[in-house]
């Protein structure tokens, strides 16, 4: 049984000829806040299905709670949260609707669904919009309706892909909070984004991903000096990908 | 406006246009084949409908005063002997033996009375029976003539029907609702199906409901059971409004006496309602889950959506008894028995082996949607879609097959500078110009028979193959694999070609006897006696002809451009199937393209056309000899049968012993 919430060792993803992820291995440690940072195209969604139990990796392996998903994926799905980098929102179900069919997909008691509703509710002010169809909501409201569902049976891994792409300053501000919030509750988090000067922001850890490996690990600061002391992530990032390059 | 603009703008599109293959595949392949095939099919049932009420006799009675009734007799028996399509019953009857079915026409002769001058005969039949409606029309045209050229009718003629006002109704009914139903039920699945696949791809929703802990089996059957219960319900709506639309069209009706319907038969029909549906649903489903988006949906499932409808529409105009092999054929035994239970035939057997047999092919084709579901490729291909071969491999493999298709992915051919091997795109092309040819010759066919089956062979298939082997830059010795092969192949080729068209011949009996007119044209064209073609002109025309240019087409180019994007199996079992529409002929559709399957497993086997070529020859040869010594005619019974095909059946398996043989050791040896 290992102590990582999420351990993955020496994955490999390939369509046909092409390998979008090509030796990959990181974990995620319970309380912790993990960065899968990269370019598009680096292979930052793949990893992030395939620990999912949407895609089946071609080598390699993959445990969430100390399951191997390839062998279950359907009890690593009860045990995460996932965020799609689109909202993935039923449009012509209101959020009430849409959070009271995954609790029943999740096995929740009617009791406990009902409680769990309202404290999300509230947690992430729903109400205004709550009985709407999901179709008519703002962006932000999709996204904190879809934070909602995401975390409606409190996972003890949440995988939350690019889940500030197209939110304003405002809303992305809102998402960082409940993230640190569910860390401090003792969730492992890992969260995958192109823009580094969020993770920075964030991430306790952050791995940097290139053409699907890991071209670096560790917290920012440490990311930074070993790019040799860059003054930010993004040129840590262009130093490490520039010195990959020259090694090759 | 500016024409350069505009043509600027119309030549950006046509190009994004075309390089849609699925679209250009779709436009060539439906006007070319599946309207041409659906309505030759039609043709011919409508065909053979018309010739079996034709051939059929009428049963006639009659009765009335002696004298007049005698006279009606012996003209009836006039007609008997001229044409011999009416048999008079020489005892007494009443209208009950023409409702009971022992009678078709009952012929009630009445004396004149007031003005007239001339005898009534009162012409009563089964307006629910097409016998009987035949009948009624043989029996009036013989009694309303006169008995000498230029003088007064010996008769007044009446028609009168005497079934039940309620089994009338049940008979229009019959014949316009069960393939209403089953369109509309078609219908119902076919925006549903849609909007849950291609739909919640488009919607984006797609990864969200995957990352739901649920089996992926049980997602699918659910939203197979969410588009079966919408179809259903159309279906249902459709067979209420239909009824009542029938009873009101018949009140406005002048002078039609008022209809009533059998409702408890027209709700007993309600049972083919959910089968249909589910098994519709289930279909609709698995293809809507190839297409990337709402339209290509549409685009894909619309001629899916014809292929459905044509059992349905043959087996509505076709008149055909639910029995045999009828019933188990999809869409075809829900619409007969809808049929059936309207008009309230329907047997308990005939209804279970339907409504079995349709929920199993429903959850076959459930399980293939759920397979397909599970793909990852369904997001692993989000810009490219799914690639139909890979759609096909994970239907029939599993996931299984996706690892196999990465593993195989490098293997691909390599072509020759400056040549081109052929594609599936190739190989559907060719096939929708040979029908063209087909269409072509068609005329000459007509006019010469002999000489017009050889034009076409030979200048229409081969040339078509030899046009493709030089626009492709190839000999055309490659691309036929026109090569040596092994004596074990060519020893399977010659059994199979032994045991074949037996085997293939008493299958095709068991699962859709053709109607005698048409085992009889086929007989003129083959028989040498018949023709008055000799015996080595009609092999050489119906034998050696189709084993060298049909094979040349149909195991060249087609089976190998199949061969490119689907596996050896899919190849062939396609090539089978294209080959048995092919024929233009539904009833000889099962034994072609079973033959077809097995030609093509031949040629892929021992990689050489020539065992193909042999087999196809000496099957033909086979039949020919059958046709030409007056045995095909000549009923064996059961117990001949069965140990003929144990015979053909134990011939087949030496023949594919010998055929996997040949293929291991050119694998040992190399190609």
């Amino acid at each position: 049984m290992s102590a990582s919430a999420v351990s993955v060792e020496s994955l490999v993803k390939s369509f046909g000829a092409t390998a979008a992820v090509a030796g990959l291995s990181f974990t995620v440690a319970p309380g912790e806040i993990y960065g899968l940072l990269g370019p598009n195209g680096a292979g930052k969604t793949t990893t992030l299905r395939i620990l999912a139990g949407i895609l089946v990796p071609t080598t390699g392996s993959v445990r969430v709670a100390g399951i191997d998903v390839a062998q279950d994926p359907l009890s690593v799905r009860r045990r995460l949260g996932f965020l799609t980098n689109t909202t993935g929102l039923y449009p012509r179900l209101s959020g009430r609707e849409l959070l009271g069919y995954f609790a029943r997909l999740h096995g929740m008691s009617r009791d406990a669904t009902a409680a769990r509703i309202d404290a999300l509710v509230a947690a992430l002010a729903l109400a205004p919009f709550f009985d709407r169809r999901c179709e008519s909501l703002s962006t932000g409201e999709r996204q904190r309706t879809s934070i909602a569902r995401a975390v409606l049976h409190d996972p003890e891994v949440l995988i939350l892909d690019e889940p500030t792409a197209g939110l304003d300053v405002l809303a992305s501000r809102f998402l960082r909070d409940f993230v640190r919030a569910e860390r401090d509750r003792g969730k492992a988090v890992l969260f995958s984004t192109h823009y580094l000067a969020e993770a920075e922001l964030l991430c306790d850890r952050i791995g940097l991903l290139h053409r699907g490996r890991l071209l670096a690990e560790g917290t920012p600061a440490a990311l930074r000096a070993a790019a040799g002391d860059a003054p930010s992530l993004e040129e840590a990032f262009l130093r490490l990908v520039a010195g990959e390059a020259a090694d090759a | 406006m500016k024409l350069a603009e505009v043509m600027l703008v119309a030549r950006k599109e046509l190009r994004e246009t075309l390089r849609d293959r699925r679209t250009l595949a779709i436009m060539i392949l439906f006007p070319l084949v599946v309207y041409p095939v659906v309505s030759l099919a039609t043709a011919q049932v409508m065909a053979t409908r018309v010739n079996r009420s034709d051939t059929e006799v009428a049963r006639v009675a009659t009765t009335g005063p002696a004298a007049l009734a005698d006279g009606v007799r012996a003209r009836l028996e006039r007609r008997h002997e001229a044409l011999g399509d009416i048999a008079v019953s020489p005892s007494p009857a009443t209208a009950d033996d023409v409702m009971a079915g022992h009678l078709d026409v009952l012929v009630e002769v009445v004396p004149p009375a007031g003005a007239a001058t001339v005898p009534t005969a009162r012409v009563l039949f089964d307006e629910t029976r097409e016998r009987s409606r035949a009948g009624r029309e043989r029996v009036a045209d013989v009694l309303a003539g006169s008995k000498e050229p230029a003088c007064a009718p010996a008769y007044t003629v009446s028609a009168q029907g005497i079934a039940p006002r309620k089994a009338v109704g049940g008979y229009v009914l019959s014949k316009i609702m069960p393939l209403v139903i089953v369109v509309m039920v078609m219908l119902g699945a076919f925006h549903p199906a849609i909007d849950i696949t291609a739909g919640e791809r488009e919607r984006g929703t797609l990864e969200t409901t995957l990352s739901a802990p649920i089996a992926r089996s049980a997602l699918m059957a659910g939203k197979v059971l969410a588009v079966a219960t919408l179809a259903a319900i159309s279906g249902m709506l459709n067979l209420v409004s239909m009824s009542l639309t029938v009873l009101g069209g018949a009140r406005l009706a002048l002078d039609a006496p008022p209809l009533s319907l059998p409702w408890l038969n027209v709700a007993a029909a309600l049972a083919v309602v959910p089968p249909a549906a589910f098994l519709f649903a289930s279909v609709m489903v698995a293809i809507g889950a190839l297409a990337r988006s709402f339209k290509e949906a549409q685009t894909l499932l619309t001629p899916v959506y014809f292929l459905c409808m044509a059992p349905s529409l043959l087996a509505a105009l076709g008149d055909f008894d639910l029995s045999g092999g009828a019933a188990f054929i999809p869409g075809v035994g829900v619409t007969l028995l809808a049929r059936d239970l309207i008009v309230g035939h329907a047997s308990l057997l005939g209804t279970l082996a339907v409504l079995v047999s349709t929920t199993i092919y429903g959850t076959a084709a459930l399980v293939m949607a759920a397979r397909l579901y599970d793909s990852e490729r369904l997001l692993g291909s989000d810009d490219a879609g799914v690639p139909l071969r890979a759609w096909l491999r994970h239907l029939v493999f599993g996931s299984r097959g996706d690892r196999a298709g990465v593993a195989a992915a490098p293997a691909a051919a390599v072509p020759i500078a400056g040549t081109t091997t052929p594609t599936a795109g190739h190989a559907l092309l060719l096939y929708a110009i040979a029908w063209l040819m087909l269409f072509a010759f068609a005329p000459l066919q007509a006019w010469r028979l002999g000489p017009g089956i050889a034009a076409f062979q030979w200048v229409g298939l081969l040339g078509l193959t030899a046009i493709y082997a030089r626009g492709s830059g190839r000999p055309l010795r490659e691309v036929l694999r026109l090569r040596r092969p092994s004596l074990a192949s060519l020893a399977g080729a010659i059994l199979f070609g032994l045991s074949a068209w037996l085997v293939v011949g008493l299958l095709a009996e068991w699962l859709m006897p053709a109607p005698k007119q048409v085992i009889e044209s086929l007989r003129h064209v083959v028989s040498p006696s018949e023709s008055g073609r000799g015996f080595v002109l009609t092999l050489l025309l119906v034998a050696v002809s189709p084993a060298v240019c049909e094979e040349a087409l149909f195991r060249g180019p087609i089976l190998r451009g199949l061969l490119s994007r689907f596996s050896p199996l899919g190849a062939a079992v396609l090539t089978g199937i294209l080959f048995g529409l092919f024929h233009g002929d539904i009833w000889r559709f099962v034994p072609s393209a079973l033959l077809g399957v097995g030609l093509s497993a031949i040629a892929l086997a021992s990689d050489s056309i020539v065992p193909a070529m042999v087999a196809h020859f000496i099957n033909n040869a086979c039949l020919l000899i059958l046709v030409h010594r007056g045995l095909d005619a000549s009923d064996g019974g059961t117990r001949t049968k069965v140990m003929l095909l144990a015979l053909g059946v134990v011939g087949l398996a030496g023949a594919a012993v010998l055929l996997v043989r040949a293929r291991q050791t050119r694998r040992v040896s190399g190609p």
